[in-house]
């Protein structure tokens, strides 16, 4: 008995410990939910929230959002909790749940448009607007807009790329020229750096400064863009020497300059100075990025460039979203953006710190400065046009450099952008196959049709694929949907085990969240199967064929015991639009057997066995 | 044998020691393979003249730089919170795993072969399916984001009894009369179980133990979601993940390395101790149920 006591107190004294531990922390979960603001909260004007910035400038945005406490006339007093997110973090994550995401966040300008869509960021009044266009550059006001509507604040505007060289490599003469880059990289061993296989954003450079333009519309309806050109072409053969260069490297990495073969240039932005310089020490360069000369005429490579911006998380209360507004206002201020740059060397947005002279001074901005005028601010762009834009450099690569090659390449460049605009609804649902697998390498869609099936399915026709060969199904060509091995979105690609003939079948559901994919054997839409008086059916049961190996004949699944005088005809994706027996009669069988049905599909003839 | 190595030729057991040379040859570079990332990592977060990565493995000065250095960050934070789930998660889950195989081992009630059916098929699904409504549950509860620890160990446990199989299948192979032995004179259930079947069942536990310490230091996904960028509530795969972005890598790199290290030790330690209750308790429980 005394056991059993022991036993419920024991097991009363666990939960409690258990509920213990929850309770403390669901004292910091009223606090937390204080943040979102109460009726007391209006009336002090001191409200919790949540801060995100990049780990570097988690201190000094504590001390800001301090002075602006101390500082400010309203008797606003902010309680912060800032957590270290990265740019590309912050987006994505606000995304997922706006509700739970930070008051106020730095983000990249690229992620503007979706946080928008997804109401992550409140607009700001029309004061603001104005004195926050005023001050700061206008490229990076613009990136903060959407229409007339000004949804952000330019916090920076240092998201651009530039040369970082090594000086006991590269003579101080050479940095303007790509050609004589090139050339010292190549006898001294050396690497010349440019991601330009991998990110359009690098390469993309070379077409800007010839003149190309690639814009979007905010809305990613359409896009004017002139690669494909007679300016194309002299950036492409611009880029062909950069790529066939043996000193050529698709890196953006400042840690190049330390690596095995160690690079003399390497082309990356301001992030990278301070390792650059740890490396480099006094052997470090800094400088715009070079021209390189195309039939006697020289053109200087231009570049992207954008900026880092801070949004509002939309509020339910009015004084609470009014304050936030007030301490945005604050944190792009001349002179915290000045604060900002000293400690952590970010480069201002405004105008006024731009022009100061210690921002002057700063090497890596003065070389973004430099660059300026050949940048191009980056607008809001198609999320695949990374991807269509990249393969360039490699397609101009693998070119043989002739004006026919370059063309080519970057005539398939402007088809497959146009395939994106020109589809059709029809085309933009449609499922198609990707992969290495009919000896092509992930660039070419094998169509699929939907078959006539009670639910949503697709078949490709008969491909030859090829143990170890792997693919993906996408929808639209485009890679925002898509399947892989374990039916998910985005999953792993499908390897295939066996060698043959197969159907690759997608079975998706109808919000296309989960995507079943397999290889078959047969196809609803295309393959064939034997109907008729067969196997105690009377014309109206359809049974399995299977391909074989040479990819044209199949063959029943099942033996069927068939008496003489049994009729059946082969029909194709189950409907009488194609269908052969003997010629275009039914085929009958001469004598009683147990037969498997074989037919060839090239010839339309029927055989038992 | 004896006629074979009077044969010319090969010897049986030269044959032996020509395909020994050649398994241990393959088992040589295969673990090579195997643990060269594991070596570098090590090497790495003893690299203190940089912090980047750079194209050389051995580094060139050596220090515990990156180990104190960590210990000013919130891994000591992301440390203790996965230290603590996975003791909570390891004693809860083996505390119902336990009665659950325990149960179904030894009692019949309807329902209980569909039950452990529908528990097989059920486990089937992916547990990632669940996210998004998990996520959305615990934000009402208010176990997400600095209150992730508690969340994330209900998340961790809350599924834990489907996982019967095995000591469910090693409880089967204990007699049943030892039960009703000790039943006739007079033990309760609790008491057959802990008194009489919990000693003899030493590897089990153990291996069930080991099993739900090891979970919460390897999850991601759940815990990225849960914890929502909030530093406090971050396990280690996590917060060392946040190390990883283009800003924070150069300076970071190297105390990513020495924070897996650090990962990898509790997880080490344990299992040299426990190995061998480890494997006795996969092969027992793969007797037949």
């Amino acid at each position: 008995m005394k056991k059993k006591l022991l036993a419920i107190l024991l097991v009363a004294a666990m939960i409690l410990a258990t509920l213990a531990g929850c309770g403390k922390k669901d004292g910091t979960t009223t606090t937390s939910t204080d943040k979102k603001g109460g009726a007391a909260a209006t009336e002090d004007l001191t409200f919790n929230i949540t801060v995100w910035v990049p780990e570097l400038a988690v201190e000094l945005t504590k001390k800001q959002i301090e002075d602006f406490n101390n500082t400010n006339a309203d008797g606003i007093k902010f309680n912060p909790t800032i957590e270290a997110v990265s740019e590309a973090d912050s987006a994505t994550t606000m995304i997922t749940d706006v509700e739970s995401g930070a008051d106020i966040f730095f983000f990249a300008q690229d992620q503007a448009v979706r946080l928008i869509q997804s109401g992550a960021l409140s607009k700001l009044g029309v004061q603001a607007a104005e004195s926050v266009s005023a001050a700061n550059a206008s490229g990076v006001v613009s990136a903060c807009k959407l229409g007339d509507d000004m949804y952000a604040y330019p916090l920076t505007a240092d998201n651009g790329y530039f040369m970082y060289y090594d000086k006991s490599v590269i003579p101080e003469s050479d940095i303007d020229s790509m050609e004589a880059l090139i050339a010292d990289c190549e006898k001294a061993g050396r690497t010349f750096c440019m991601e330009t296989d991998t990110s359009a954003w690098y390469l993309a450079g070379f077409f800007f400064g010839t003149g190309c333009v690639s814009e979007w519309a905010p809305d990613l309806s359409s896009i004017n863009d002139t690669f494909n050109s007679d300016k194309g072409l002299i950036a492409a053969k611009g880029l062909y020497k950069l790529q066939t260069s043996t000193a050529h490297v698709s890196s953006s990495q400042g840690a190049e300059f330390d690596s095995a073969v160690p690079a003399a240039i390497v082309v990356s932005g301001t992030w990278d100075y301070n390792n650059v310089e740890a490396i480099l020490g006094d052997n470090m360069g800094v400088a715009d990025l070079p021209s390189f000369e195309v039939d006697g005429q020289s053109y200087h490579i231009g570049s992207f460039n954008g900026c880092k911006l801070l949004g509002v998380k939309p509020q339910t209360d009015a004084a609470r979203g009014a304050s936030l507004h007030k301490l945005a206002q604050y944190l792009v201020s001349e002179e915290a953006q000045l604060e900002r740059f000293n400690e952590l060397a970010w480069g201002p947005a405004n105008t006024n710190a731009q022009n100061s002279d210690a921002v002057k001074a700063n090497p890596g901005l003065s070389a973004l400065l430099e660059q300026a005028p050949y940048s191009v601010p980056q607008g809001t762009i198609h999320g695949s046009w990374w991807d269509i834009g990249k393969v360039i450099a490699t397609d101009v690569g693998e070119s043989d450099g002739s004006d026919a090659g370059l063309k080519a390449a970057l005539q398939k460049y402007e088809d497959t952008i146009a395939a994106l605009f020109n589809m059709s609804t029809d085309e933009k649902e449609a499922f198609s196959v990707i992969g290495s697998i009919a000896g092509d390498g992930w660039s070419v869609d094998i169509p699929m049709t939907r078959s006539a099936e009670v639910g949503n399915f697709w078949y490709t026709d008969a491909i030859k694929l090829t143990a170890g060969e792997e693919f993906k199904v996408r929808q639209g060509a485009s890679w925002d949907v898509n399947f892989g091995a374990d039916g998910s979105l985005n999953g792993p690609n499908v390897v295939v085990e066996n060698d043959g003939y197969y159907f690759i079948k997608l079975a998706v559901n109808d919000d296309t969240t989960e995507g079943i994919i397999t290889l078959e054997k047969n196809s609803y839409v295309n393959g064939w199967t034997v109907i008729g008086t067969v196997s105690g059916s009377n014309w109206d049961a359809d049974f399995e064929m299977e391909i074989q190996d040479d990819g044209t004949t199949f063959k029943s699944v099942d033996k069927f015991d068939m008496t003489a005088g049994t009729e059946f005809k082969v029909r194709q994706g189950h409907n009488w639009d194609v269908s052969y027996g003997n010629g275009n009669d039914n085929y009958v069988v001469d004598a009683d057997g147990s037969y498997t049905v074989v037919f060839d599909s090239t010839t339309g003839t029927i055989t038992l066995e | 044998m004896s006629k074979n190595t009077n044969k010319p030729g090969l010897g049986m057991s030269a044959k032996r020691k020509i395909s020994d040379t050649v398994i241990y040859i393959v088992l040589i570079l295969m673990s090579i393979i195997w643990l060269t990332p594991f070596v570098c990592i090590v090497l790495q977060s003893f690299r203190v003249e940089n912090t980047w990565q750079v194209g050389y493995v051995i580094p060139k000065v050596w220090g515990l730089d990156n180990y104190k250095n960590i210990l000013s960050t919130d891994f000591v934070k992301w440390y203790s919170n996965t230290f603590i789930m996975a003791c909570f998660v390891s004693v809860l889950q083996t505390i119902i795993v336990l009665c659950m195989s325990y149960t179904l081992s030894r009692f019949r009630f309807r329902m209980r072969k569909p039950l452990m059916k529908f528990m097989l098929v059920l486990g089937l699904f992916p547990g990632m399916l669940t996210m998004i409504i998990l996520y959305r549950v615990l934000k009402d509860l208010g176990l997400t984001m600095e209150n992730a620890v508690p969340g994330l160990i209900l998340v961790y446990i809350a599924s834990s009894g489907m996982g019967y199989y095995i000591s469910k299948g090693f409880f089967d192979t204990i007699p049943i009369s030892l039960d009703e032995a000790a039943r006739v004179d007079g033990a309760n259930r609790l008491q057959v179980l802990i008194t009489m079947i919990a000693p003899l069942s030493k590897s089990i536990i153990i291996y069930t133990l080991l099993n739900g310490f090891m979970g919460p230091w390897a999850d991601f996904i759940f815990a990225k979601y849960i914890s929502f960028n909030t530093s406090a509530g971050m396990n280690v795969a996590v917060g060392l993940n946040s190390w990883l972005s283009k800003d924070m890598i150069a300076t970071r790199y190297t105390m990513f390395c020495a924070g897996g290290v650090l990962v990898a030790i509790p997880v080490t330690l344990l299992f040299m101790f426990f190995q061998k209750y480890y494997v006795a308790g996969v092969t027992n429980g793969s007797v037949k149920g």
